[in-house]
């Protein structure tokens, strides 16, 4: 590998450190001012919340990273949330991974419809997410025509699977599907950083054209993190399914805006090109751990908790714009012209040492 | 005539489809043509177009505001809370509110031009920071009682059949469209929204225009939500939730471009009518809400992919279709 | 730029302009001529409107009076039996059309219509149980749409009232049903399922048989915050609490779930995790009741912390049977929605007043009277009937 990809990797590792760092920082401080905080009780909490916006911010950074969005994933929830369920109502007799594949492909086919709109009609994707966002709710809606699927009519293992427990050791469990999202995270860390198909989608995110010249099939892969995304939309469906049972026709709305505050915090930039999913899993799971601990503190009304969490988000940026400012270093040095084309002037000065 | 109309494909396109809903729905809903619900068609959603004004200003420059709704809430809870303590007379409470709307946009501006943040980022925060504001000052409950005259002015009509509402929407239609097409600072938010490098070595103050009109989004967004708390009567932490999504679709639908450098107050003038109408006209005829958002969604995507797959068709087989003098495509 | 260019500009903006203020030139003939040209059934509802039009000016100026039983207007006398008279446009509004319960009380409306041959109500009503101002544009589009009578479930607290007053200006019967407008402003008369001070004390009731003689420590999981049906129930409940009986009984906390599964769900997992001595949600919500008891079922807490309120015996059985929602109670929103049909029905076609006193007959449901509302400073009311409190002897299986 040459040096350039080795100091690209740096600061995303620092990122993630310091992610880590204040989760731990955080469950410290609590730990001191909450009684019974650091007990088995809150990590299964926060371990089953946290499932579903992890595995949403793995999604949304799939896109991100080739400087595009995706935020119709809340509808993409929502849809196959309410497919499988469903589907398990009318066959209650039928293999949980089939139902799982189901959640999926539902997923995969929406996700399909936004990427084709974006790399191959040419549209940007928050136009095409922001239609498909009310589209595929509208789907539900029509299919689902004003029902509710309950949670009495769902199998018994959906609601076995969300207490279900691999590894339990004196209170603290991990739980299966707390496991899920970790294998997830596994997973497309892997793919991202060291699959060719991972690191062309930084090259895409960080510059288009010069990802064009070198003759990157950028149209085909950002379809294909558009499936990808839109499959892990459809399996966050699926345990959505499974944790809160009872599935609406407006299920899951807001959780696109989640996903894109968890990657954000995560270090995962906006603009394209940086960010890991390792980060965006610890952003998810930073956001989610200070608003559950904020919870346990009586004296925090629970009003406060969004203003908190605006602010946590907006620290989180300014801290990782200004490291990753002073780390990548700077070709030209105009503070009017860098938020426009900061991450252009990396990659230019990157693809010239390589 | 036609010159016009092929160097505004675009709002030429929206007065067609704008004029295919009227006719539909008129067909749909006779009613439709009364003077009170062309006057409701624009009250019910008068907040959103107000706002939309101002985003479009925002979203031509180059950047975006996703915190205006949040900034509604939290103006009109400011409003909201002063007046239920009665700290200050309630003229001065509706001028706090406004400083304080003002200032919302100061912080978020700040954080875009001096800290090269993205401003979809910043906004973001925004967005979740000022409705968790909102609720701090708020908490579950709704503050109502505000002046007769307050609600009158939110609730019944001024001049003729207009309320005052959609008096000062119109006004700030056509101050916006005036300042954005006619004036220099306008051509000057056209220029910084397409290439700030350029704008910069041209001698615009970049930052500071895009400070001003992040500020300017933020005192709209609360004369808005003031204004809603008049329409409603009374004021909750959820004020305005969501509402964000809706306001940006009628700019992108209006044909201005997210990147920034192009569009037109005309055209979002034209999608503003047109999103309007055909949510009226649906729920009219008992359409229900989400397939009407779904329609505009539909709308949205399809108005800036047809032109896109034209243009390649075009490419393709340029000598098929219409007669075009400049046929030649780099 | 040419001129000429700007010109046509112009033209085509003013023209979009022009389209409105045109429309506001015309004046209250267009929309007459606009009636004329109608169905026979829509010409027979305004000429309907128009009859009730004197009725309802006296009803309004009858139902903003404070008790005055004094008042009685010559209609107020005999118990008028409501038979089909004609076919008559209506809205059915609901909180939302998410929830069960909403098409189940649709159910009671189209059965009533049947009977008395009138045309469905159209359901209609926002799609989200949260959004609680989305009312407002159903609201305002059934004034436009010259309906003969809206029945309401009120999500919006008073913010509805504008809208509703607009529509009784309009000569237009607003009928509230399951939860009203807390002012009373431009409703016609509120149909109560139960009686709302009766409800606080079926749940303080609830609470004390299931903590038991000590007492203990329990949370209220509301609907939305401006739901005023919740709302007065909780404000009842809070009353009878006060009184000696009650006094083990410690009520920490009210928050709320919107009527949306997730945030319920969430709500009550805050609840259990912010008060650590709790032993019962009470959950006055059918969708925050099923949440809640799915959340403890989950974490297994069922043994610790119990569930209660209202909620629909469908929904809560299997929870019912596992321990965990020992005791919960509803009323059948099928008859609450069909009563609301008759009395909306009968208010439109003149056939009774919405005045105190007055007696009607509603189809199977039998004789009912209007009477001033004791549970609010304003407004007039049809009491429904009694609760239903399920447990595992009747919860069916």
């Amino acid at each position: 590998m040459s040096t350039s990809s080795r100091r690209r990797l740096r600061p995303d590792r620092i990122k993630e450190l310091s992610l880590f760092g204040l989760i731990a920082l955080s469950v410290v401080v609590f730990g001191s001012v909450v009684e019974g905080y650091l007990s088995g009780r809150f990590f299964n909490r926060v371990t089953t919340s946290v499932v579903v916006v992890v595995i949403l911010a793995v999604a949304q950074s799939l896109v991100i990273v080739s400087r595009n969005i995706d935020l119709s994933v809340g509808s993409i929830v929502g849809v196959s949330a309410y497919l499988t369920a469903d589907f398990l109502q009318s066959n209650a007799g039928a293999n949980p991974v089939l139902a799982v594949v189901i959640a999926m492909a539902v997923g995969a086919a929406l996700g399909a419809f936004n990427g084709a709109i974006v790399a191959y009609g040419g549209v940007p994707a928050i136009i095409v997410t922001l239609g498909t966002l009310a589209l595929f709710r509208t789907l539900v809606s029509l299919y689902s025509g004003g029902a509710n699927v309950t949670a009495d009519v769902l199998p018994d293992w959906v609601i076995e699977l969300n207490a279900s427990t691999l590894v339990s050791a004196g209170g603290f469990d991990l739980r299966t599907t707390f496991l899920v999202a970790i294998g997830v995270v596994v997973v497309f860390q892997w793919v991202l950083a060291r699959m060719r198909w991972g690191r062309r989608l930084y090259a895409i995110g960080s510059n288009p054209d010069a990802a064009a010249q070198a003759g990157i099939p950028a149209r085909r892969l950002i379809l294909l993190s558009y499936i990808g995304t839109g499959s892990l939309a459809g399996l966050a469906g699926f345990m959505f399914m499974v944790r809160v049972g009872t599935i609406s026709a407006t299920a899951g709305s807001g959780l696109e805006l989640e996903s894109v505050a968890a990657a954000v915090v995560g270090g995962v930039s906006i603009l394209g090109g940086a960010g890991t999913i390792l980060g965006a899993f610890l952003g998810a799971l930073l956001i989610d751990t200070l608003r559950l601990s904020l919870v346990r503190v009586p004296q925090v009304s629970e009003f406060w908790r969004d203003a908190v969490l605006g602010i946590l988000v907006l620290l989180a940026v300014i801290a990782d714009s200004l490291l990753s400012r002073r780390l990548s270093g700077r070709v030209v040095d105009v503070s009017a012209v860098e938020s426009a084309t900061s991450s252009t002037a990396t990659a230019v000065k990157g693809a010239a040492d390589a | 005539m036609r010159s016009w109309i092929r160097s505004h494909r675009w709002e030429s396109l929206l007065a067609l489809i704008l004029i295919a809903t009227i006719v539909g729905n008129t067909i749909m809903a006779p009613v439709y043509l009364g003077v009170g619900n062309i006057v409701n068609l624009f009250w019910l959603s008068i907040e959103k177009i107000i706002v939309a004004v101002a985003m479009a200003f925002v979203i031509i420059n180059g950047e975006i505001d996703l915190s205006v709704a949040s900034v509604m809430g939290f103006s009109a809870a400011v409003l909201a809370t002063l007046h239920e303590n009665a700290v200050v007379p309630f003229g001065i409470a509706i001028i706090i509110a406004l400083v304080v709307a003002a200032l919302a946009g100061l912080i978020q501006g700040l954080a875009v031009t001096k800290l090269g943040i993205p401003s979809l980022v910043v906004t973001l925060a925004g967005l979740i920071g000022f409705r968790g504001a909102a609720r701090v000052l708020l908490e579950d409950g709704s503050v109502g009682d505000f002046p007769e005259w307050f609600d009158r002015l939110g609730q019944r009509t001024l001049v003729g059949p207009l309320p005052f509402g959609l008096i000062l929407f119109l006004v700030l239609l056509a101050l916006g469209w005036f300042v954005l097409e006619r004036t220099a600072f306008g051509r000057k938010v056209y220029v910084t929204g397409n290439n700030p490098a350029v704008a910069k070595y041209s001698g615009i103050n970049v930052e500071w225009l895009k400070l001003r009109l992040l500020v300017m989004s933020a005192v709209v967004a609360g004369v808005a939500g003031i204004l809603f708390a008049a329409r409603l009567g009374s004021v909750r932490g959820s004020l305005a939730e969501f509402y964000e999504l809706d306001i940006i679709t009628m700019v992108l639908l209006g044909g201005v471009s997210i990147f920034g450098g192009s569009g037109s107050m005309l055209g979002v003038a034209l999608a503003m009518f047109t999103v309007l109408n055909i949510r009226n006209g649906m729920g009219l005829a008992n359409v229900d809400g989400i397939i009407q958002t779904g329609v505009v969604g539909t709308l949205l995507i399809g108005s800036a992919l047809v032109p896109n797959v034209i243009q390649r068709f075009r490419v393709r087989f340029p000598t098929v279709g219409r007669y075009e003098p400049d046929a030649a495509e780099p | 730029m040419t001129s000429k260019r700007v010109w046509i500009k112009r033209l085509a903006f003013l023209s979009v302009v022009a389209m409105l203020v045109a429309a506001c030139g015309g004046s209250d003939n267009d929309t007459t001529t606009t009636a004329a040209q109608d169905s026979p059934a829509t010409t027979a509802a305004t000429e309907t409107t128009a009859a009730t039009e004197t009725t309802a000016a006296t009803e309004t100026t009858a139902a903003t009076e404070t008790t005055a039983a004094t008042e009685t207007t010559a209609a107020a006398t005999g118990v008028v039996t409501i038979s089909p008279a004609e076919s008559i446009p209506t809205t059915f509004l609901p909180k939302c059309t998410n929830i069960p319960v909403f098409p189940q009380a649709n159910d009671g409306a189209v059965e009533a219509a049947g009977e008395l041959g009138s045309e469905e109500a159209a359901f209609v009503g926002p799609a989200d149980c949260g959004d609680a101002t989305g009312q407002i544009d159903f609201m305002a589009n059934a004034v436009t749409q010259g309906v003969a009578a809206i029945m309401v479930s009120n999500n919006a607290g008073d913010e509805l009232a504008p809208s509703a007053q607009a529509a009784a200006d309009a000569g237009i019967p607003v009928v509230s049903w399951d939860s009203p407008i807390p002012s009373a402003e431009g409703e016609s008369v509120f149909i109560a399922q139960v009686d709302f001070d009766e409800t606080g004390t079926v749940m303080a009731d609830m609470a004390l048989e299931i903590l038991g003689e000590d007492g203990g420590q329990f949370a209220v999981l509301s609907a939305t915050p401006e739901a005023a049906n919740q709302n007065a129930w909780i404000a009842a409940m809070e009353e009878v609490l006060a009184g000696p009986d009650y006094a083990d009984l410690d009520l920490v906390d009210t928050v709320y779930g919107n009527d949306v599964a997730e945030d319920s769900l969430n709500q009550a997992l805050a609840l259990v995790d912010s008060y650590p001595d709790l032993e019962l949600i009470m959950a006055p919500t059918t969708v925050g009741i099923v949440a809640a008891a799915q959340a403890l079922t989950q974490e297994g807490l069922c043994d610790e912390v119990k569930v209660s309120g209202l909620g629909l015996p469908d929904e809560m059985r299997e929870y019912t049977l596992s321990g965990c929602a020992p005791q919960f109670a509803l009323w059948s929103f099928q008859d609450l929605g069909y009563l609301a049909y008759y009395v909306a029905y009968g208010l439109a076609t003149g056939q009774i007043e919405a005045v105190e006193g007055q007696s009607f007959v509603a189809g199977r449901m039998g004789e009912y009277t209007i009477e001033a509302d004791p549970t609010r400073d304003a407004g007039l009311r049809v009491l429904m009937g009694p609760f239903s409190v399920y447990d595992e002897t009747n919860v069916g299986g």
